[in-house]
């Protein structure tokens, strides 16, 4: 078993252009397909993200911070999930019914586990 | 609508018929808080239900009880983890999960589902009888955390006070912080003892509703019910691969609780296995015993539970006392010795032992044990020696054992049926 990160990128304002009966029917399928990973044991974390993301860069030597560009880009939430391998993260992915509703990329991250000591 | 009546029922349909869905609510929310936290779970579960007694009196008893009740407790799970204050100590995977937004409800449907739940509660048994909590402690919490008994019921199924019980739970959670006790079912190589240990609580749980003959009959019979129940959430666990011990211990369980009702009369006193109406065994329970005595038999391992399951079959497939095959009783018996060189299993071969070879035979076996503690101080040893002398007409003898057996005897019905024994001891000039 290996963890993947899977984050969700979408566009700030899709969410408001839903018409309400479709967000709603949005929501219910996103809480299905949810339910059914926990079930199946296979989400270890996942969140939402808030608004106000703020994004640190270093230039000339100098640290500066500013505001994440929300209206174009928005990361709408993180999944943590457990999977046998890469295509299998990337079927957990394909599943998610957000890409029914609003244009959407997901990216599916390996995350390195800890090398086991000798 | 609230009728008078739900205001006398209310506390009762609470109290008792929820003693089960109170064990399921304390294992779904220990998971959720940790075992650290056992207590708090309690509580909460205790909340829920007086928050139930409250709005049923005023707003009348729901039509589905059970369901209103567990969403409650969703709630006060899920405002409980999400208080700011607390949120770094419920640090469980479960808990996690109810922190966040996408996740909660579709956590909380499948903690609070049906096999969930069920696994919690074997969780809880592996908890509550870790091998770090004293044997008293094992017995207290699990009958008070998975099978939602009052402090007084316990303490009446034992013969205690509140306060003495209330001591042994609170030693019993002080431990599981302390040793950091998880709650999960062991890892495979650990499984076959902890196992054990359970099945010797629920055992004794069993044992104290079974052999006890004072205290209210319905806790007594609750007891011995509990203990079953218990045992069949393990015999349904798919974590647990070797379960001939389990399907031994459920026989043992069954085939001894079908004789429950003809044991006592209507007057309350003891009656002897030899004088019992064996139309009143209850067929039901006993057909039970059979089968899950056949599902044992599927493991060469003969455990201790496997022996007294078949002593206890012997005793069920006779058609009376006489026709008793005491003959196989008695190769069980010798067999058990070898597994168990208790005292008390010695005093039980002897009965055997006086029906294939003749009480004299029994006696001079009794006799060798008579230094042994626990036997020494124990009413049933006396008794049973006094029965001995008496079936091979040495009435001064019995008068004296059955006198030290009454003597020892903290049961009035045993007492009771102790000196009509010693009645015809005098009649036959002792």
């Amino acid at each position: 078993m290996k963890e993947f990160l899977l984050i969700v990128r979408t566009e700030g304002e899709v969410w408001t252009m839903l018409p309400p009966d479709k967000l709603r029917q949005h929501i219910e399928h996103g809480t299905a397909y949810i339910e059914k990973l926990v079930q199946q044991g296979k989400i270890k974390s996942a969140q939402p993200l808030d608004r106000g993301s703020r994004i640190v860069t270093k230039n000339d030597g100098l640290v500066k911070d500013a505001p994440f560009n929300e209206t174009k880009e928005v990361i709408a939430g993180y999944f943590l999930v457990v999977a046998d391998s890469i295509e299998e993260a990337v079927a957990i992915a394909k599943d998610n019914p957000i890409f029914d509703d609003i244009p959407s990329t997901i990216e599916v991250h390996p995350i390195k586990p800890i090398p086991a000591s000798a | 609508m609230a009728t008078e009546s739900s205001y006398d029922n209310v506390p009762r349909l609470v109290d008792h018929l929820f003693r089960h869905e109170t064990g399921k609510l304390v294992a779904v929310l220990t998971r959720i808080f940790g075992p650290h936290h056992l207590e708090l779970a309690e509580d909460v579960v205790q909340d829920t239900l007086l928050e139930a007694i409250n709005v049923w009196n005023y707003k009348g008893i729901p039509e589905h009880p059970i369901p209103w009740l567990y969403k409650v407790a969703k709630n006060k799970a899920l405002n409980i983890v999400n208080r700011e204050k607390y949120k770094r100590e419920y640090a469980t995977a479960a808990a996690h999960l109810l922190k966040s937004e996408w996740t909660a409800n579709a956590a909380l449907e499948t903690l609070f589902s049906e096999s969930e739940i069920r696994d919690d509660q074997l969780r809880m048994m592996f908890t509550c009888c870790h091998p770090a909590i004293s044997g008293d402690s094992q017995v207290a919490l699990t009958l008070k955390t998975l099978c939602g008994f009052s402090l007084s019921e316990i303490a009446r199924a034992f013969l205690t006070t509140e306060e003495n019980i209330n001591k042994r739970l609170v030693r019993a959670r002080q431990k599981i912080r302390e040793e950091k006790i998880s709650f999960e079912v062991p890892q495979p190589e650990h499984l076959e003892d902890r196992l054990d240990a359970v099945l010797q609580t629920i055992y004794l749980l069993f044992n104290e509703g079974y052999n006890a003959s004072t205290g209210p009959y319905l806790i007594r019979y609750e007891l011995c019910a509990e203990a079953i129940r218990l045992t069949e959430i393990i015999s349904v666990s798919s974590s647990i691969v070797d379960k001939s011990k389990v399907f031994a211990c459920l026989a043992l369980m069954y085939l001894n609780a079908s004789r429950f009702s003809a044991r006592q009369n209507a007057q309350g006193e003891i009656v002897t296995m030899a004088e019992q109406d064996r139309s009143q065994w209850d067929k039901l329970l006993m057909a039970k015993g059979f089968a899950y005595l056949d599902q044992a038999a599927t493991n060469k391992n003969i455990s201790v539970y496997h022996i007294l399951a078949a002593i206890s079959a012997y005793h069920c497939s006779a058609a009376n006392f006489a026709s008793t095959d005491w003959n196989s009783i008695l190769l069980l018996y010798d067999k058990l010795s070898e597994l168990d060189r208790s005292p008390l299993v010695a005093l039980n071969r002897a009965i055997a032992l006086s029906k294939v070879s003749g009480p004299e035979t029994a006696i001079a076996e009794l006799e060798k044990l008579k230094d042994l503690s626990p036997l020494k101080s124990y009413h049933l040893y006396y008794s049973t020696l006094g029965e001995f002398y008496m079936q091979a007409g040495r009435f001064t003898e019995a008068k004296n054992a059955l006198t030290t057996a009454i003597a020892l005897s903290q049961l009035p019905a045993e007492q009771e049926l102790l000196r009509k024994r010693l009645e015809i001891c005098n009649q036959n000039g002792a």
